[in-house]
C-alpha cells in the first residue's frame, strides 16, 4: 500500500525534518530483520525521538487504518521487524538513552532503542548488571528484547526478559500513552505489563522501560566437559540438575559444530568428542565452589573424554570461545541454514537428539547444534545448499518435522526467538482454537483496528478472526428457570 | 424462586452428582461471602464439570464465585452479587511431576502443603509462602498473586506459573503457556491470569516450575535499635554478592508476636546453599551485624513455621504496601503514625523489595480508612500502593480496598473485563475498578 499524500506530510510535521525515510534505497534498508527469508519493505520509516512524537504517529496511523511496525536494531530472527504489508515503520533506536539508574531500589529506566550491554556497561563498575544476555546483547536494543521476551545463555538460573521488566510506557494501537507498572513491584489490578512483554509489537509501541538490575555473583565457575555422544552429554545436563544445583548457563554444542569450530581457530575440544558441554556456575564463592567441582565429577562419572575447569577469567574466556563463534563456524560448514527454536522437556534431550540425526539422515541434511541443554531449548541449524534444486524445500520440510517432533514431546514452538512471521503458523501445533482465539482477543484489546504489527505473531486461522465461536461444554438437557 | 432453585439444583446435580451441589441452609451459610449466602454450593469433581458449571451459570446469568481454601475471601470490595459458589477443593490432583524437568502439572485445588509434602521426596520444592501457604490452594494463590518472604528470592507465582488451563466466563475451556521451563510462543497468558482474582477465568490447572530444595538452611536475626538502622542492614545486604532466600524487616510488635526478645525491630535473613556457602554467609551477616553494633543470632529450624503462623494469624485487617526498598522505613513510620488510634498493630515486610505487610487488631473502620487514605497519599509519589488484603466488609465499603489504579491502565483492565466477561458471570464487583 502506498501512503496518501496527507499522511506523508502529517507525518514531516510530527517528525521534523530529515527523520522520515521515504526514498526507496532508504526504506531497503528495513525490509527484513536477521531471517532474511521474509521481505517487506515499509512505505515510510519514522525515527522518532519522543514519545509524544510515537504516540502523534499512531494516531494518524489509527485514523488512516495505515498499518505500523515497531523495529529495534533490527537483530530478530523471525521475520518480526519487516512490513509484509507496507505502512509506516516506527524505528526506535534514536531513542536510546538511561534515563535514571536508582541503584538503592535496584532499577534502571531507558529508552527502547538502548543497546543491551550499554545497560549493563553503565552500572557494572557499581557491582551491577542487566540480567538478559541475548547472544546479540552487543547489538539488540532492549525495547526489541521486552518485544520478544529475550532470553539467552544465563537465563536458565536468571530468567528471561519478563522477569527483569518492572514497568512499561507503551502508547498502544487506539494511541493511548500507558503507564503500566513501575519501580514498586505490586500494582493493583491485572498484570498489564506482564502480558505486554513479549507481545512483538502487536499491542503498541513500547517508549520506556524500568528494569530491575542484578547485583553481580561473587564467583563465578566454568567447566567444560567433552562427551562421545550427544545422548551421554545429554544424560549429563539430567544428572547435574539431578544434583540439586541450577547452574547460570548449561550449553550443549554437538560434533557437527566441533568439526567446524576445530576446522577453524579451534578451542582445544579433544579429537573424537561428539558433544561438548559447557557448565557455567556463579553466586557466593563456596557455592560454586562446591557445585563445580561436583558437576566436573558428574562429568566423569558419566564417561566425559575430558574435563576442564577454568581457574581465572582467562581460562573461562578461552572455554567460552567455541560456544561463541559456534554460529560463526557454522559458515564454514554451509552457505545457509534454516535456525530452529523449539523447546523440548529436559530429559526428553537423549531422545530428541536421535530424532534430529535421524531426520537429517532422511533427509540428507546437515544438522548442527549449539543450544541451551539446560532449559531444553533447541537451536538446530538446518543446513542446505541453495544452488542445489529442491534442497531449501528439503530444508523446509526437515524443520517443520523437527518441530512436530518436539511438540510431540511435549515441548514448545519457540523458547526466546519469539514467533513473528515465520513461526506464528506453527501456533497451532500447540495451541487449540479455544486458546487462539483468547489470544486474538487479548491483542484487540490493545489493538482494536489492528494497526500494530499485522501479521505477526498469530496466525491466518479462524480462529484468530472475528466472529469465531470455540466450542463451549454440553449442557444437561431441558429447562429449568 | 424455590421451583427455579430446586431446577438450578437438578441441573448442577446432573453435572456433578447429587453430592456435588448442595443449597442447604448450613451449606449456603457456610460459603457466604461478604455475608451474602450462595443459592447453591457446587463442588466439581473435574475440570470438565467445572466448565460445564460455569456455561450453565453463564447462560443463567448467575454470579459465580470460585473457592479454594477460603483464606482471602475477605480481599477485594465487597462483593456485587454471589448466586454460586464453585468449590474447587475438589480438584485436588497432582497430575504430574517431572522431576528430572523440575515441573508439576496440578488442578487448582491442591494445597501448597500437599504438592511441598510431594516435592520434598525428590528434594524439590515449589517456593511460594503466603502467610498460612500449606493450606492454601495453588488456584488461590495464583488467583490472588499471594506471595511471603521467599519472594525475596524466588519471586511470585508469576515467575513460576509455566501454563494454565483455565474455564472462560462462559464455561469454554481455554490453555495458554507452556509445559516447558522456556517458551514465548503467543502471548504469556499466564501471566494475565495470576493476580486476576478469578475476574476473567476460573484457574483449573497450573502447570509449574520447581527448584531444588536447599541442601543446607540457616536463618540469621539481628535485632537492631531502629527501623531506619533494619533498613540500612537490608541495604548492605541487597547490595552485595551475597544470594539471602529473605530478608524480612520485623518492628518490635512484630518481635513480640514471634514470641522474640524485645528490640526497636530486626532483620531476619535466610540462606540457602550447600552447607559451605550458608556458613560463609552467617559469617558474613555477621560481621555486617557487628559493624553496625549489633548481634546476629543463628534461629533454629522451625523458625520459619513460627513466623509463618505469626503472620497468619495476625491482624483482622491487613495492609499489603508496596513502597521502594529505600522508603520502607519511612513507610513503615508513616504507617505507625497513620495507625495511633489503631491497636495490635504488627509490621512485617520484605525489605528488599520494599513490602510491609501491616497488620491491625482493633480499629473502628472510619480510623482505619483515613490511615489508608494517608498511606496512600504517602506512597503515591513512588506509584507505590496500599491494598487491604484483609479487612471487614464495612471498611472495604468505606474505602476503595485496591486503591485508585490510574485511568488510562483502568480503562485497559475494563477493556479486558469486557471482552472475556461481559456478563459479568465472574466475581463482579470485586476487583479493581469494581471489575
Amino acid at each position: 500500500m502506498a501512503l496518501s499524500a496527507d499522511v506523508v506530510s502529517e507525518l514531516e510535521r510530527i517528525l521534523g525534518a530529515g527523520e522520515l525515510v521515504l526514498t526507496a534505497e532508504g526504506r531497503m534498508v528495513y525490509e527484513c530483520d536477521m531471517h532474511t527469508f521474509y521481505k517487506g519493505a515499509p512505505d515510510a520509516v519514522a525515527l522518532p525521538s519522543r514519545a509524544e512524537q510515537v504516540q502523534a504517529i499512531v494516531r494518524l496511523c489509527r485514523a488512516a487504518r495505515v498499518p505500523i511496525v515497531p523495529r529495534g536494531s533490527g537483530t530478530g530472527l523471525i521475520g518480526g521487524a519487516m512490513a509484509p504489508q507496507g505502512g509506516v515503520m516506527v524505528s526506535l533506536n534514536r531513542m536510546a538513552s538511561i534515563l535514571e539508574v536508582d541503584l538503592p531500589n535496584r532499577c534502571a529506566t531507558v529508552q527502547p532503542g538502548l543497546i543491551n550491554l550499554w545497560l549493563s556497561n553503565a552500572v557494572r563498575e557499581r557491582g551491577w548488571f542487566f540480567a538478559p544476555d541475548p547472544s546479540s546483547q552487543m547489538v539488540s536494543s532492549i525495547g526489541g528484547n521486552v518485544s520478544t521476551n529475550a532470553g539467552g545463555p544465563h537465563c536458565l538460573k536468571y530468567g528471561i526478559t519478563t522477569n527483569h521488566v518492572l514497568g512499561l510506557e507503551v502508547v498502544t494501537g487506539s494511541g493511548d500513552l500507558v503507564r503500566l507498572g513501575g519501580k514498586t513491584v505490586d500494582h493493583p489490578g491485572y498484570d498489564l505489563t506482564g502480558i505486554a512483554v513479549g507481545s512483538e509489537g502487536t499491542f503498541g509501541l513500547v517508549t520506556a522501560v524500568t528494569v530491575r538490575l542484578t547485583h553481580l555473583p561473587e564467583a563465578v565457575k566454568t567447566v567444560l566437559a567433552a562427551f562421545r555422544t550427544v545422548v551421554e552429554a545429554s544424560e549429563t545436563v539430567s544428572a547435574i540438575i539431578a544434583s540439586g544445583m541450577i547452574p547460570a548457563a548449561l550449553e550443549m554444542l554437538d560434533e557437527a559444530i566441533i568439526t567446524a569450530i576445530n576446522a577453524g581457530t579451534g578451542a582445544g575440544y579433544p579429537e573424537g568428542a561428539g558433544a561438548v558441554l559447557l557448565i557455567e556456575l556463579d553466586g557466593p564463592r563456596a557455592e560454586v565452589e562446591a557445585q563445580g567441582d561436583r558437576a566436573a565429577a558428574l562429568c566423569r562419572e558419566t564417561g566425559a573424554l575430558s574435563v576442564s575447569v577454568a581457574r581465572d577469567e582467562t581460562e573461562r574466556a578461552l572455554l567460552w570461545k567455541g560456544r561463541k563463534e559456534a554460529a560463526g563456524a557454522v559458515g564454514r560448514l554451509t552457505a545457509a541454514y534454516l535456525l530452529q527454536d523449539a523447546v523440548v522437556p529436559r530429559s526428553k534431550l537423549p531422545q530428541i537428539m536421535r530424532e534430529i540425526v535421524a531426520i537429517g539422515a532422511r533427509y540428507g541434511l546437515l544438522i548442527a547444534n549449539v543450544f541451551h541443554a539446560g532449559d531444553g531449548n533447541l537451536h538446530p541449524m538446518i543446513c542446505y545448499d541453495d544452488r542445489v534444486p529442491d534442497e531449501l524445500e528439503r530444508a523446509m520440510a526437515a524443520n517443520e518435522e523437527l518441530l512436530r517432533a518436539c511438540i510431540a514431546l511435549g515441548g514448545s514452538v519457540t523458547g526466546e526467538h519469539g514467533n513473528g512471521l515465520d513461526k506464528c503458523k506453527n501456533l497451532p501445533l500447540q495451541y487449540a482454537d479455544a486458546d487462539l482465539n483468547f489470544m486474538y482477543r487479548i491483542r484487540g484489546v490493545f489493538d482494536p483496528d489492528r494497526i500494530m504489527n499485522p501479521g505477526k505473531l498469530l496466525p491466518s486461522h479462524p480462529a484468530c478472526g472475528e466472529g469465531f465461536r470455540p466450542q463451549r461444554p454440553v449442557l444437561p438437557a431441558g429447562t429449568w428457570v | 424462586m424455590s421451583v427455579t432453585t430446586r431446577a438450578l439444583g437438578d441441573a448442577l446435580a446432573s453435572i456433578v452428582g447429587p453430592a456435588g451441589a448442595s443449597d442447604a441452609p448450613a451449606a449456603r451459610r457456610a460459603a457466604a461471602v461478604d455475608g451474602r449466602e450462595p443459592q447453591i454450593v457446587v463442588r466439581p469433581r473435574t475440570l470438565d464439570e467445572a466448565a460445564r458449571i460455569v456455561a450453565l451459570a453463564h447462560d443463567e446469568r448467575l454470579a459465580v464465585v470460585p473457592r479454594g481454601s477460603g483464606t482471602a475471601l475477605a480481599l477485594g470490595i465487597p462483593i456485587e452479587r454471589v448466586d454460586l459458589v464453585l468449590d474447587l477443593a475438589g480438584l485436588d490432583a497432582i497430575v504430574e511431576h517431572n522431576p528430572e524437568d523440575m515441573t508439576a502439572t496440578v488442578q487448582a485445588g491442591v494445597t501448597a502443603g500437599a504438592l511441598a509434602a510431594r516435592l520434598a521426596a525428590h528434594r524439590q520444592t515449589l517456593p511460594l509462602d503466603p502467610p498460612g501457604w500449606s493450606g492454601r490452594t495453588l488456584g488461590g494463590i495464583a488467583a490472588t498473586a499471594a506471595s511471603g518472604p521467599l519472594r525475596a528470592r524466588y519471586g511470585t507465582m508469576r515467575d513460576l506459573l509455566l501454563g494454565v488451563r483455565f474455564v472462560q466466563a462462559d464455561g469454554v475451556l481455554t490453555w495458554g503457556g507452556a509445559r516447558v521451563v522456556k517458551s514465548v510462543t503467543g502471548y504469556d497468558v499466564p501471566k494475565l491470569l495470576v493476580g486476576s482474582l478469578g475476574t476473567l477465568a476460573v484457574l483449573g490447572e497450573l502447570t509449574l516450575r520447581l527448584h531444588p530444595l536447599p541442601e543446607s538452611e540457616a536463618t540469621c536475626l539481628v535485632a537492631v535499635r531502629s527501623v531506619d538502622a533494619a533498613q540500612e542492614l537490608a541495604a548492605l545486604i541487597v547490595d552485595s554478592t551475597l544470594q539471602p532466600n529473605r530478608v524480612e524487616l520485623l518492628d518490635g510488635a512484630a518481635l513480640a508476636a514471634s514470641g522474640l526478645p524485645p528490640a526497636a525491630a530486626a532483620v531476619v535473613v535466610s540462606f540457602g546453599s550447600v552447607a559451605p556457602a550458608v556458613r560463609a554467609q552467617q559469617a558474613a551477616i555477621a560481621a555486617a551485624a557487628d559493624r553496625m553494633h549489633a548481634r546476629a543470632e543463628t534461629m533454629g529450624p522451625g523458625f520459619w513455621r513460627t513466623y509463618d503462623r505469626m503472620l497468619a494469624g495476625t491482624g483482622t485487617t491487613r495492609l499489603a504496601v508496596s513502597t521502594l526498598a529505600a522508603r520502607v522505613a519511612a513507610t513503615l513510620d508513616e504507617a505507625r503514625a497513620a495507625l495511633s488510634g489503631a491497636g495490635g498493630v504488627v509490621m512485617t515486610g520484605c525489605a528488599s523489595l520494599g513490602l510491609l505487610r501491616v497488620a491491625v487488631g482493633q480499629g473502628e473502620p472510619g480510623l482505619l480508612a483515613t490511615a489508608i487514605e494517608r498511606l496512600r497519599a504517602f506512597v503515591a509519589a513512588d506509584e507505590g500502593s496500599v491494598v487491604i488484603e484483609r479487612g471487614a466488609p464495612a471498611l472495604r465499603t468505606r474505602v476503595d480496598p485496591w486503591g485508585a489504579v490510574p485511568a488510562p491502565s483502568l480503562a485497559l483492565m475494563r477493556a479486558l473485563k469486557q471482552q472475556f466477561d461481559p456478563e459479568r458471570t465472574l466475581n463482579p464487583g470485586r476487583f479493581v475498578g469494581r471489575i
